[in-house]
């Protein structure tokens, strides 16, 4: 801002007098025109309707040529309407369309009407009139061409409003801006401080700088309401123009274009700092966030170090949230070419803003590099404890000289130079938040740093301030690594993780309260440990307030829940009655199931000890046998018992031996215990085989274990009776179609001619054998040979063996041809053949 | 201890002249200019300091940038103190032949140690992994 003070106090040094004074008379005068004396707060527009109707009674000649280029200033908006008020018709007021918003007609009528000379001539005029000493010169000529007739009046006016127009806020394509910023100006003016409050640099350039100086000074966010497009391309912009090519600035309207307009336009101030500091943006919070349910993107890893800004030597602008009307002294306003070193501007922001805010800055860095940071800060630390003369950096002491004197100094970067009016128990900067120390060792600390500081500091602090290259590491970015280095102290549990600070401090509290008086009160301080939250690490499913229900959306972070499967148990009063009852009759068998195969077990265990019996008999030694006995003869009569259902029932109860044999390893079981068993029971369970053998067939398909029983069953077959054999075979034939079933299955066919043959073995040998006392044995021989002819050879599964007396049993009862018939069938080899 | 009182950090060493100690055996000597959490080392007007037996010379490297991980040991170098060593200040040139020659006795040494023990029978593998120097 001062820049363009200072470009206007070198305007006003190289241009010449008489121009100036011309114009700063004229243009002080339509100002008094325009709005009278003071400010007034109206409307232009209604302003400029009563100037228009006071101008038409007065006349247009008069006020033209004086208008021609007073109004040329921002002005010039109202000063023509004021001046083009003069014209008799008022449609060609509104023909001229300065007031009304539809700017890009008047260039055109201009053009249209003055023709193509005076367009030359307008254009010259542009140039001209873009500097402010020529402008003087040109006013004087222009009340000449245009008379008082309407017509080349009109296009005259034209041609002065154009060539006023152009120049004055942007080039030609801009015409809308053109015509807005002057009324735009004008607004501001009765809005702000008086235009005679301004000091008089004449230029029109200085009196629109003027313009933004005042306009920004007060409140520079607050005028953002209006005239929006005009603030913003030009409200902030910085002349950008290097000192140096001032002097060139009437030679090239393009540089006063810059000037007024400035640099394409910067966001405000305050977005511009949070812009910047990238690494310390909050994320958006969690419901907003574009990646619903993921964990906010962050640009930048968290890892990284603090940004430095940018570095524009010239952009000063950020660190002047309040107008600081400075200036440097005039040899020191141009910085060398290369400023290795700082810049005066620069220099005085920078000392401006740090210092005046203490020692931790809160984000805004400055500008500068690494080396001119760490110069300043050389420097500036340097000078305050000698307050002697000016370190070689800094350009022009005498005007920095206030802003040294004012505020302490910043000591918290640097521990060596404590100031010479430090209070002795001045604690340093301890940032609380971070640590949270014992307070006796945070007393322990202050001591140690003052005595060490003490010592060192004259030395330390002379050696450090002849070291052009410290401070290179900014505060910034020191505080970010013990940032780090605290987060890695932060602890749920202190008295896990840094068991002994903990214990070495409560001992010493302990001890200082049994030295000292217990009346201190510095000795009841507690020892704060920090705790870090717990944070929950559950998933919670992403939910916005007042919806039902969960969103769908899910990522890789954030998979999909599941389902909530609920468990629910069923009560009768729920679920239909079907469903339980299904339910019950699963869990029926369920358990049923379990209890089997636990029954199976337990006689399992059984059978193995009786198994073992013999082995341990033999080897145990004479005391222990009979104890062994016993406990033998306990076991086997378990086990009978085992099989029996209910215990009151002397016999072995056939479900019990089914559910048994339903299980692979209980028919397993059932194959070993057969030997053990006593004659009657074994007699019993072949019994009950035999009669349940087509649901044991068809619980047996996938096991085929029902072989295994084979042997004990024949073994406990020949051991059997005529008439228990032939009960067997009774039951084995059981109910109609079951031997045709029973043929149906291997074992079956094998327990068949087990039978048989046994029967027959027992009627061959045996002439007293009770087998023919009844019909029985003969007629069930018959049904089966019945059923064995007419049962199809598909279905007659091959038998384990064939036992050879089978062929004499069936001679006995079947006569030839069906013998014939039957061993062609089953194979039988003719023995007697 | 401004920053980070109770713990060691290496942020009250900015700016001083340091004396470090490396895993290959380099001893460099320089202010300390940055530090960062994995205590990467940031020096200026490093000097790299070779010693031989009674004599060091100086071999100026400017800046030295050292990874955390390789630093064995750091101190700060008082520059206050008067320097009253036995040492040998000798040019660089000097220092490195010597350090050459001392190499190359180190060598011969230790061929002769490996060659006594393949005749016993014995090898002790080389550990490639180890920092020696």
């Amino acid at each position: 801002m001062f820049r363009f003070q200072s470009l206007d106090d070198d305007c006003t040094l190289e241009e010449e007098d008489e121009g100036h004074v011309e114009e700063e008379d004229e243009i002080d005068q339509f100002n008094d025109d325009t709005f009278g004396a003071g400010a007034i707060d109206d409307d232009w527009q209604e302003e400029h309707k009563r100037l228009a109707e006071l101008d038409e009674r007065d006349g247009l000649g008069a006020g033209l040529g004086g208008g021609g280029l007073g109004g040329e200033s921002d002005l010039g908006g109202a000063d023509l309407s004021s001046s083009a008020c003069r014209l008799p018709p008022p449609p060609s007021l509104s023909a001229l369309g300065f007031s009304s918003s539809s700017s890009g007609l008047p260039p055109q009528d201009a053009e249209d009407r003055a023709g193509e000379g005076d367009l030359a001539e307008s254009l010259a005029r542009l140039i001209l009139d873009a500097d402010p000493a020529i402008a003087g010169v040109g006013a004087a000529e222009r009340p000449g061409p245009p008379p008082g007739s309407s017509g080349p009046g009109l296009s005259a006016l034209h041609r002065l409003d154009q060539a006023r127009a152009l120049p004055q806020p942007s080039s030609i394509p801009h015409p809308s801006q053109a015509h807005q910023h002057p009324h735009h100006t004008q607004h501001q003016l009765p809005a702000g401080p008086s235009t005679s409050g301004l000091p008089p640099p004449s230029s029109m350039l200085s009196y629109q700088q003027q313009q933004h100086l005042m306009r920004r000074g007060p409140a520079p966010m607050g005028q953002m309401n209006s005239h929006s497009i005009w603030e913003n391309s030009m409200g902030f912009g910085p002349v950008s123009v290097a000192p140096g090519l001032v002097t060139h600035m009437e030679d090239s309207p393009l540089m006063s274009i810059i000037k007024e307009v400035g640099l394409p336009k910067r966001p405000p101030q305050g977005r511009n700092d949070e812009g910047r500091d990238l690494s310390e943006r909050v994320p958006p919070p969690r419901s907003s966030s574009p990646v619903i349910g993921s964990p906010p993107v962050r640009a930048i890893p968290i890892g990284t170090p603090p940004k430095q800004p940018m570095s524009h030597a010239l952009n000063h602008q950020i660190h002047h949230p309040t107008a600081v009307h400075v200036r440097a002294p005039v040899q020191h306003r141009y910085p060398t070419p290369f400023p290795e070193r700082l810049s005066p501007n620069t220099l005085l922001n920078i000392a401006n803003s740090p210092l005046c805010r203490g020692p931790f800055p809160p984000g805004v860095g400055p500008v500068l590099s690494q080396i001119q940071r760490a110069q300043l800060l050389n420097s500036q630390v340097a000078g305050f404890p000698r307050g002697g003369p000016a370190p070689p950096l800094l350009p022009g002491s005498g005007g920095f000289r206030p802003f040294f004197g004012g505020p302490p100094p910043p000591h918290g970067h640097r521990m060596g130079p404590p100031p010479p009016h430090g209070p002795p128990n001045h604690t340093p900067p301890i940032r609380h938040n971070t640590t949270h120390l014992h307070p006796q060792h945070r007393r322990m600390l202050t001591q140690r740093m003052q005595s060490r500081g003490g010592d060192r500091g004259r030395t330390g602090g002379d050696r450090r301030s002849r070291d052009p290259y410290s401070n290179l590491m900014t505060q910034k970015e020191k505080e970010w690594v013990t940032k780090i280095q605290m987060m890695q102290l932060q602890s749920t549990d202190p008295y896990l993780d840094d068991y002994y600070y903990q214990n070495y401090y409560e001992k010493m509290e302990k001890r200082q309260e049994k030295e000292t008086d217990s009346s201190k009160k510095e000795h009841t301080t507690k020892l704060i440990t920090p705790q870090v939250a717990k944070v929950e690490h559950t998933y919670r499913p992403v939910q916005f307030a007042g919806s039902l229900g969960k969103l769908t959306v899910s990522s890789v972070n954030n998979p999909r829940k599941m389902i909530d499967a609920v468990v629910t148990t069923r009560t009768d009063d729920e679920v239909c009655w079907h469903s339980v009852v299904c339910e019950k009759r699963e869990k029926q068998v369920w358990n049923k199931r379990r209890q089997i195969l636990y029954t199976v077990e337990k006689m399992y265990s059984l059978l193995l000890e009786v198994q073992d019996f013999e082995k341990r008999f033999v080897q145990a030694p004479e005391e222990d046998r009979e104890s062994l006995l016993e406990q033998h003869k306990n076991n086997t009569v378990q086990l009978c018992n085992s099989l029996r259902e209910k215990e009151w029932e002397d016999r072995v109860s056939d479900e019990q031996c089914v559910m048994i044999m339903s299980v692979r390893k209980g028919k397993r079981l059932i194959s070993r215990i057969l030997p053990f068993l006593p004659a009657p029971q074994a007699a019993a369970v072949v019994m009950a085989i035999a009669r349940n053998l087509p649901a044991l067939a068809k619980k047996d398909k996938q096991d085929q274990v029902l072989c295994w029983l084979v042997e004990p069953v024949s073994a406990v077959i020949q051991s059997l009776s005529s008439s228990t054999l032939t009960d067997l075979l009774q039951d084995l034939q059981g109910s109609e179609g079951q031997l045709a079933s029973v043929l149906h299955n291997k074992f079956g066919v094998t327990l068949l001619y087990l039978i048989l043959s046994e029967g027959e073995r027992m009627q061959s040998s045996d002439p007293n054998c009770q087998l023919m006392d009844d019909n029985r044995w003969t007629e069930l021989v018959f049904s089966v040979t019945r059923e064995l002819l007419s049962v199809p050879s598909s279905s007659l599964s091959p038998p384990l063996f064939v036992p050879p007396n089978l062929l004499s049993l069936f001679s006995r009862y079947v006569d030839r041809q069906r013998l014939e018939l039957l061993q062609d069938k089953l194979q039988i080899s003719d023995l007697s053949r | 201890m401004n920053y980070v009182p109770g713990t060691s950090s290496l942020i009250e060493d900015i700016d001083k002249k340091h004396l470090v100690l490396l895993r290959d055996g380099r001893t460099l000597i320089g202010y300390l200019r940055s530090i960062d959490q994995f205590a990467n080392l940031v020096f200026h007007q490093t000097v790299e300091r070779i010693h031989v037996g009674k004599k060091f010379g100086d071999i100026p490297r400017g800046i030295f940038i050292v990874r955390g991980e390789n630093v064995v040991l750091l101190g700060e170098i008082d520059v206050d103190r008067p320097c009253d060593t036995v040492l040998q200040q000798v040019s660089i040139e000097e220092i490195l032949e010597e350090q050459r020659l001392e190499q190359q006795a180190k060598q011969e040494t230790e061929k002769v140690k490996m060659q006594v023990l393949k005749d016993r029978g014995l090898s002790i593998p080389k550990a490639d992994n180890l920092d020696e120097y």
